[in-house]
């Protein structure tokens, strides 16, 4: 639980919404559990006032069961208003917290998240965050106030009832629901590595189907998703079996509950020091307390993977950045000359990448960096921006990059990446990311330079077309292109171009090279690439080996 | 696959569910049984407290003399636990034989379909609706079919016992719970279509910040990463908005519901309060009366809060229903079958376009010689692959026949047609399980010494041997771990091992580096041997060994020549 309120306080500002939502949820309870009280109370002091002659006031009581029923009916639905309302005020609270938790981190500081499913694993983290306050806070705080609540009002007449009813909504609320959550964890383990395989199995299957065929092997196929569907049937049905037996136990709590009130305060109205109508108030109370426990079950069978989740979360959240911040930046320097000075880098210290790199690009001029796959071209666009962690020095006119703050290094730079990410959005947001505020001439420059214009003069939507999740809806010829052009738009002294025409035919390549030529006029520039036509953009090329380096 | 259900696609999703229901009604009705008895014993429970409490209060017996009562209503909960555990227990086996049952139908079926059949479905949401879906039943029928039944039945149990005890409280009961389901369903019929934006905008919301988290590095290098938080702050916010204003609504279904509940609870009690007072009614009866109250309700109110688990069911069946009732390819019971031996095929006049221009092919005319090897090249769209494709039997033609020893391959016993064919497709099909299985997934029976011959002869006993557990190496998800060149060779092993008579392969040696190639190449020309042979490629070490080749053109075959021309003309346009 702790876990759950530490990061609660994140959304703390939103605290006077998550506790009015929690002490409606009490009220609403205690109202219809008062209601039936009263009522109770009311048609046992009629009954007796029938029999004894006794006049008996019955407008309070009457006029209590209307308000109580107007509180309930109303609360009902102010409270989940409030509660919703607060829910996912802190969800967004929760979500805009992790991004910016996170952004210092990418790259290097996600890899260690997850091997392999990374996305599927932070969407299933993010959701857990999203039944947070509405379905575990909520139904347990409001639970556990409630059934206190309620035995101190049964206290107030009879002791003994008021444990009885203690013991059996704990038991229900509590009791049950932790039990049923330890039988379950074996099947549920079980349960979610069998649906696992199962998917992978019928996605083989799916995708196979036509080898499947002709290999004569589909009833095999078939044979092997039988029997694990019906693994899995097993164990589902056996964690609805363990969900039958919180239901009985629940049922059997509640009768229990009613019992030991009505020893408690019936052995009393016997020995006479209870008045009759009050037994009938509190049995009728105790029955309607029950309703604090229904939630509880739920959100105890949610806690744990919940947790799972918070503590994934936080951890990555609270990892140390891949590269600190400088505690008192430099001011930016004027000249945009770039120099490593003996950099070395590892993602695994075990197999070096790049070991004493060094090279030096003046102020203005075009280097470009040739060399074979898997030569650690590509980390040095990263160790530029200060992705990742180095040994050496690199400077930007002058100034170590490590000393200055890394919003005003990137303010400097430019870049293609090597596997440029479009967002699901927009072509226009898409390029506009990088300089919210350029003007249309600007934006139709950057589309002529990346020799786009006609590719979205002939899209239905233009502009406005979306590229689909991670750029699927574009090639990945466009989709570098597109790059390109976001990069131009930020118009800074120092562009750096990773493979800026991969993909893209000969034709359209020699027409981008064209174009850039014009474009980078007077811009520091740093080209990676082992194309023969972008070689001619650079005024010198350094071809990078394992070892070491050799100019042309 | 023979069966009702699947036969009538005019099925509303609802009805589908319940038609499929049907198989496991028997456990059905028992669960509703077990749960109509406990439902009972609650108004037997009541009878109880309210008898106990009238002898206290109103007889003024001893305390000892009511508790043989107490007895009976805690032993009275013990049974109804029991009974909720047995009808629990029935509604478990339901759910799992109508997930069970949907699932095996469910993917037989699409495995029968096949790519071609599946109406142009992509494989993810098919895996989605054979998994995830099947799962979106459970709550249909594990919570609301008996909930529906114990709705309609409870409350008239509690009403006929209401209205001879006291007929001016069941007469409330009478009129407000219509009100409730009437209302709900108004509220809920409005809200339907909106709630549905809003799950799709849910899934957007989710995976706006997700999108947004794995372009980080992106953003950061355009300067944008500190901007977009407030992005992600305003979608967060735009969501939060708009499902309020859908809740707004929904919610008033709870509010009805709520109002009806308690208000005809208080109703009761006042009138109940006044009968007692002029002593029209004994404490007893009266008593029993407001316990029932809220029992009445409460089925009514859990059949209101089972609305999601119908939504949610209802949106299974509705993906679920139309995929099992596409049609099956027609097996039309062709018993022909073809001599053993290479075969001669002939393409006459083979036209297949499946709606669309790029891809198809138009009137190809072409034999394949018994125990030949013909190369088939061609940009890629020019129809090499669908041609391929017909002749597995995978696709039938629109126009024109495929003759195998001058058989219509349509008058050809599909099973026995396809024991005689051996297809290496350029990603082969590897599942997970070891490498044996997967060899031997078309051939079952044979021997390790088989396998070891196929082996040698696919050039894959180097790789293989090399490997920690030799055959039985586990190769994991779409065979990982292995390269494309090796998992092209086992695929090729596969081939050897089927002892196929006809084999047609897909780009064997793309992708593979010069060494790799030569190995496939080798083990290429040791494969066709006595065998008729189509293979789909552009290298020169796989056309070699070739004797004839076919090229394709926007779906044509534009030129037949045999491999020795085929190379002069290569050689002529080089220079």
């Amino acid at each position: 639980m702790r876990e759950v309120i530490r990061i609660l306080g994140i959304a703390r500002e939103q605290w006077l919404r998550m506790a009015g939502g929690i002490l409606l949820t009490i009220a609403v309870i205690i109202a219809n559990a008062l209601l039936m009280a009263i009522s109770g109370w009311f048609i046992a002091s009629m009954a007796v006032a029938s029999i004894t002659g006794a006049s008996f006031n019955y407008l309070i009581p009457a006029a209590s069961i209307r308000a109580f029923a107007i509180l309930r009916t109303v609360g009902r639905y102010g409270e989940r208003l409030v509660t919703h309302e607060a829910g996912f005020r802190v969800l967004a609270l929760l979500r805009v917290w992790f991004f910016r938790r996170l952004e210092p981190l990418a790259p290097a500081g996600l890899e260690s998240y997850t091997a392999g499913d990374v996305a599927g694993r932070l969407r299933s983290d993010i959701d857990a965050l999203e039944s947070l306050y509405l379905r575990i806070v909520l139904p347990l705080t409001s639970g556990i106030i409630a059934i206190i609540l309620a035995a101190l009002f049964v206290a107030c007449w009879n002791l003994a009832a008021a444990i009885a009813l203690l013991l059996a909504l704990l038991a229900a609320g509590l009791l049950l629901p932790l039990l049923a959550g330890r039988l379950s964890t074996e099947p549920g383990r079980k349960a979610v590595e069998l649906s696992g395989e199962l998917r992978s199995m019928v996605t083989e299957g799916l995708q196979g189907g036509e080898e499947l065929l002709l290999l004569g092997a589909v009833e095999l196929q078939a044979m092997r998703v039988e029997k694990l569907s019906t693994q899995l049937i097993a164990e589902q049905e056996k964690l609805a079996k363990i969900n039958g037996i919180t239901l009985a136990g629940a049922v059997l709590c509640a009768g229990l509950g009613l019992s030991g009130v009505l020893i408690g305060a019936g052995s009393a109205v016997g020995s006479g020091t209870l008045a009759g109508p009050i037994l009938v108030m509190l049995l009728l109370f105790a029955a309607a307390a029950f309703e604090a426990t229904a939630g509880m079950p739920i959100a105890l069978q949610l806690l744990p993977g919940c947790r799972e989740s918070i503590r994934r979360i936080r951890e990555l959240a609270d990892a140390p950045l891949p590269v600190p911040e400088p505690a008192a930046p430099l001011a930016l320097p004027s000249d945009y000359g770039i120099e490593f000075k003996d950099v070395s880098f590892a993602y695994d210290p075990a197999r070096p990448v790049l070991q004493n790199f060094s090279c030096h690009i003046r102020s203005g001029e075009r280097l470009a960096l040739a060399g074979a796959s898997g030569c650690g071209k590509s980390s040095i666009v990263e160790l530029l921006f200060r992705f990742r962690p180095y040994g050496g020095e690199i400077t930007v006119g002058g100034t170590e990059a490590k000393n200055l703050a890394s919003d005003d290094l990137r303010s400097l730079i430019a870049a293609v990446p090597q596997r440029p990410h479009l967002f699901n959005s927009t072509l226009r947001d898409n390029l506009l990311l990088a300089n919210p505020d350029a003007s249309d001439t600007q934006l139709q420059q950057a589309l002529d330079d990346a020799c786009l214009t006609a590719w979205v003069a002939g899209l239905p939507e233009g502009l406005e077309t979306r590229v689909g999740e991670g750029g699927s809806a574009v090639s990945g010829g466009e989709a570098r292109r597109i790059a390109l052009a976001r990069a131009l738009l930020k118009d800074t002294p120092i562009l750096i171009l990773d493979e800026p025409t991969e993909g893209l035919d000969l034709d359209t390549e020699k027409k981008v090279v064209t174009r850039l030529a014009a474009r980078l006029a007077g811009k520091t520039v740093l080209i990676i690439t082992h194309r023969p036509a972008c070689l001619q953009l650079a005024d010198k090329v350094i071809w990078m080996t394992a070892t070491g380096d050799n100019r042309e | 696959m023979s069966d009702a259900v699947t036969q009538a696609p005019e099925l509303t999703p609802e009805k589908w569910l319940i038609a499929t229901t049907r198989r496991v009604k028997g456990d059905l009705l028992w669960s509703i049984a077990w749960a109509f008895a406990a439902g009972v014993l609650v108004l037997l429970q009541a009878r109880l407290l309210a008898l106990a409490c009238h002898r206290l209060i109103i007889d003024k017996s001893a305390f000892s003399l009511i508790l043989p009562l107490v007895g009976l209503v805690a032993g009275l909960a013990l049974l109804r636990g029991g009974l909720l555990l047995l009808a629990e227990r029935r509604a478990a086996a339901v759910a799992a034989g109508v997930k069970s049952d949907v699932r095996r139908r469910l993917y037989h079926r699409l495995q029968l379909l096949g790519p071609s059949g599946r109406s142009g479905e992509e494989t993810g949401p098919l895996v989605e609706a054979v998994t995830a879906g099947v799962e979106g039943l459970e709550p249909y029928v594990l919570r609301f079919l008996p909930h529906l039944a114990l709705a309609a039945l409870l409350p008239i149990v509690a009403l006929l016992i209401v209205l001879p005890v006291e007929w001016r409280a069941g007469l409330v009961l009478l009129f407000s719970a219509p009100f409730i389901p009437i209302f709900m369903i108004l509220i809920g019929r409005g809200t339907e279509n909106l709630n549905r934006k809003q799950w799709g905008k849910l899934g957007r919301m989710a995976g706006h910040l997700l999108d947004m988290i794995q372009g980080l590095p992106d953003l950061r290098i355009c300067s944008a990463a500190k901007r977009e938080a407030a992005s992600v702050a305003r979608v967060a916010d735009d969501y939060r908005q708009s499902t309020m204003v859908v809740l707004r609504v929904a919610f008033l279904s709870a509010f009805t519901l709520e109002f009806f509940a308690t208000v005809g609870t208080a109703v009761v009690a006042v009138i109940i309060g006044f009968r007692l007072l002029y002593g029209y009614l004994s404490l007893v009866d009266g008593l029993f009366v407001l316990l029932l109250a809220p029992e009445f309700y409460l089925h009514l109110r859990t059949l209101g809060l089972s609305y999601h688990a119908r939504m949610q069911g209802l949106a299974a069946a509705e993906k679920i229903a139309p995929l099992l009732a596409l049609p099956l390819p027609e097996e039309d019971g062709a018993t022909l079958a073809v001599a053993p031996g290479p075969p001669t095929v002939r393409f006459s006049g083979v036209s297949f376009r499946y709606g669309g221009t790029r891809g198809g092919v138009s009137e190809v005319d072409l034999e394949l010689p018994a125990g030949s090897v013909t190369a088939l090249i061609g940009e890629s769209g020019s129809g090499k692959t669908t041609l391929a494709r017909l002749l597995l039997g995978l696709a039938r033609p629109e126009a024109g026949r495929i003759l195998i020893n001058g058989i219509d391959l349509a008058e050809l016993n599909g099973v026995a047609w396809r024991e005689r064919i051996a297809w290496v497709a350029q990603q082969p099909f590897i599942f997970s399980g070891s490498l044996r299985a997967n060899l031997l997934l078309g051939c079952p029976a044979a021997s390790d010494a088989e396998i070891r011959v196929a082996l040698n002869a696919a050039a894959a006993t180097d790789f293989v041997d090399q490997l920690p557990a030799g055959l039985d190496t586990l190769l994991g998800d779409r065979g990982a771990g292995l390269s494309g060149g090796e998992l092209r060779r086992l695929a090729l092993a596969r081939a050897f091992l089927r002892q196929a008579d006809l084999i047609v392969l897909d780009e064997p040696t793309a992708g593979l580096d010069a060494a790799t190639e030569e190995l496939v190449a080798t083990a290429l020309q040791r494969l066709a041997i006595n065998r008729t042979v189509l293979v789909i490629s552009h290298r020169e070490t796989t056309v070699r060994s070739a004797q004839q080749v076919a090229v394709m053109a926007a779906g044509r075959i534009v030129d037949v020549v045999t491999t020795a021309q085929f190379l002069a003309q290569e050689d002529a346009c080089a220079k």
